[in-house]
């Protein structure tokens, strides 16, 4: 069992590293990668959006309730500006990712697997690692970070509307305190942190679905393993790229 | 330096523990359709994957073009690739892709200097050889078995191979459609002289289009030969697969 965990773990991590390598390496599948930049990036946005929008009701209906108490409520923009930013935003818009990317992901992959398109494509002369899983890690890395603004842009306006529809408090008033106090360092690296969180649902993902060859029971489990490896390991490394934050920006973790 | 497109050296491949291809040994010469015969499961698709190089013999040696498969870097197994051709038994479209792009996708990747004005006319001259041009922008899920097959063989000739692989062109189709691909395999083989190397069950369309036949049985080569040669020979068991019935 604990052999076998080691042994996927290392196939994973060989698997990245070529996806990494491969990226930096012509011929640039182009073309494949735009297509996929539009289904990830495209394809998310109203489900990371909407999520978004609900998450910040919620989120200040609950801190509303308790900072009432302590008179405290002109913190509400402020307090949900620094929950998104910070953790909020990228950890829900990885998860999201992982569930609706990287089951598509997995089951896409293994079905091309079960019904021999990859091997097709290696018939043509053509690199199937680079088409298929190099464009993908790419988009995924680099989508899920922009996904993360918006998420985060959702979430404020979620906060600003239930605000307004509590306390009747202004745009720009609402504003104003939600940025009070934010430095570029709450936001930036842990958007950034999301690139990674981006480059392991792909990874993954591509992972079970590209090396399954199990037939459809194949596709099945590519898909759950997918969802379920990639989200464990986006909470797991969240935890090491929190406390990377808070070494490389000591004031974030004051 | 052999002038056969493909030999097979005393070739060995087991899955698990079980022996699928027991010491195999024949050539394909240029221009020469083969036949692969036999019962499912001997081995008649895995020879064919040998050739192209998505399965690696355990034992003995698989040359295409002289090239020996097993010695190719990934460079050298995609340039011997390039002058081969496949079409799968089950078509193995992309899915995802229209018919059009499934055609335009070896040409804008092996060539990128082809301007598009160019791959599309590649692209339509495929599809019309194949009696599909009309149907380039539908996906593969839209096409009858029959029009996929003839997509997957416009697919595997686009890069104008020297050599074509194809496993069961009849599976899956009824008498008449499996013979309008027979028809197409023997226009290509005429027209191109392209060497063929085919598996399978069906007889009819075997007869039609080989030079020779290869009959596999339990991993070995059973007889090997023209359907003349074959068809002379008092072996009941062998008559089983080359008799028509």
């Amino acid at each position: 069992m604990l052999k076998s965990a080691f042994d996927s773990i290392g196939r994973v991590t060989l698997f990245g590293a070529q996806a990494l390598r491969d990226a930096c390496v012509p011929p640039f599948e182009g073309e494949y990668l735009l297509k996929q930049f539009y289904e990830i990036g495209v394809g998310s946005f109203l489900l990371i959006v909407a999520s978004g929008f609900a998450l910040g009701v919620v989120m200040t209906l609950h801190t509303r309730s308790t900072l009432v108490q302590f008179g405290a409520e002109a913190e509400i923009p402020v307090f949900q500006s620094l929950a998104f930013f910070n953790e909020l935003g990228p950890l829900v818009a990885a998860l999201l990712m992982a569930g609706r990317v990287g089951a598509g992901i997995g089951a896409q992959l293994a079905n091309m697997r079960a019904t021999e398109q990859i091997d097709a494509i290696e018939t043509l002369s053509v690199d199937s690692f680079k088409l298929l899983v190099v464009t993908r890690v790419i988009a995924c890395t680099v989508m899920l970070p922009l996904l993360t603004i918006f998420m985060d842009a959702a979430g404020i306006l979620g906060g600003f509307v239930s605000e307004n529809v509590a306390s009747h408090l202004g745009w720009t008033l609402y504003m104003q305190r939600a940025f009070d106090g934010v430095a570029l360092a709450d936001f930036i690296p842990p958007t950034l942190k999301t690139a990674v969180f981006g480059y392991l649902i792909a990874t993954i993902s591509c992972f079970y679905g590209y090396t399954t060859n199990e037939g459809s029971d194949g596709v099945r489990k590519a898909a759950t393993n997918s969802v379920v490896i990639s989200s464990l390991v986006v909470i797991l490394a969240d935890v090491i790229l929190v406390k990377c934050i808070f070494f490389l920006f000591p004031d974030q973790a004051i | 330096m052999s002038d056969a497109p493909i030999v097979f050296e005393q070739v060995e491949k087991g899955f698990s523990g079980r022996a699928v291809l027991d010491k195999v040994s024949f050539s394909v010469a240029r221009g020469e359709a083969l036949c692969i015969l036999g019962r499912s499961g001997t081995g008649k698709s895995v020879t064919l994957k040998l050739m192209i190089g998505l399965l690696q013999a355990d034992n003995g040696k698989v040359l295409v073009c002289n090239e020996d498969m097993a010695a190719l870097d990934e460079d050298g197994l995609m340039k011997v690739r390039r002058k081969m051709g496949y079409l799968f038994q089950s078509a193995a479209l992309f899915d995802s892709f229209t018919v059009a792009e499934n055609l335009a996708l070896p040409l804008h990747r092996l060539d990128r200097n082809k301007s598009p004005d160019e791959i599309k006319r590649k692209v339509d001259e495929g599809l019309r050889e194949v009696g599909l041009e009309k149907d380039g922008q539908k996906l593969p899920s839209a096409l009858s078995g029959g029009m996929q097959k003839r997509a997957g063989l416009a697919r595997a000739l686009v890069l104008q191979p020297e050599i074509l692989l194809v496993d069961e062109p009849a599976s899956g189709l009824d008498r008449i459609t499996a013979s309008e691909i027979d028809d197409l395999l023997i226009k290509v083989k005429k027209e191109r002289q392209t060497t063929m190397v085919i598996v399978t069950h069906d007889i009819h369309g075997a007869r039609k289009i080989a030079d020779k036949f290869a009959v596999l049985d339990q991993g070995r080569l059973l007889a090997f030969g023209t359907p003349e040669e074959l068809d002379s020979r008092n072996d009941q068991w062998l008559q089983q697969f080359i008799a028509e019935r």
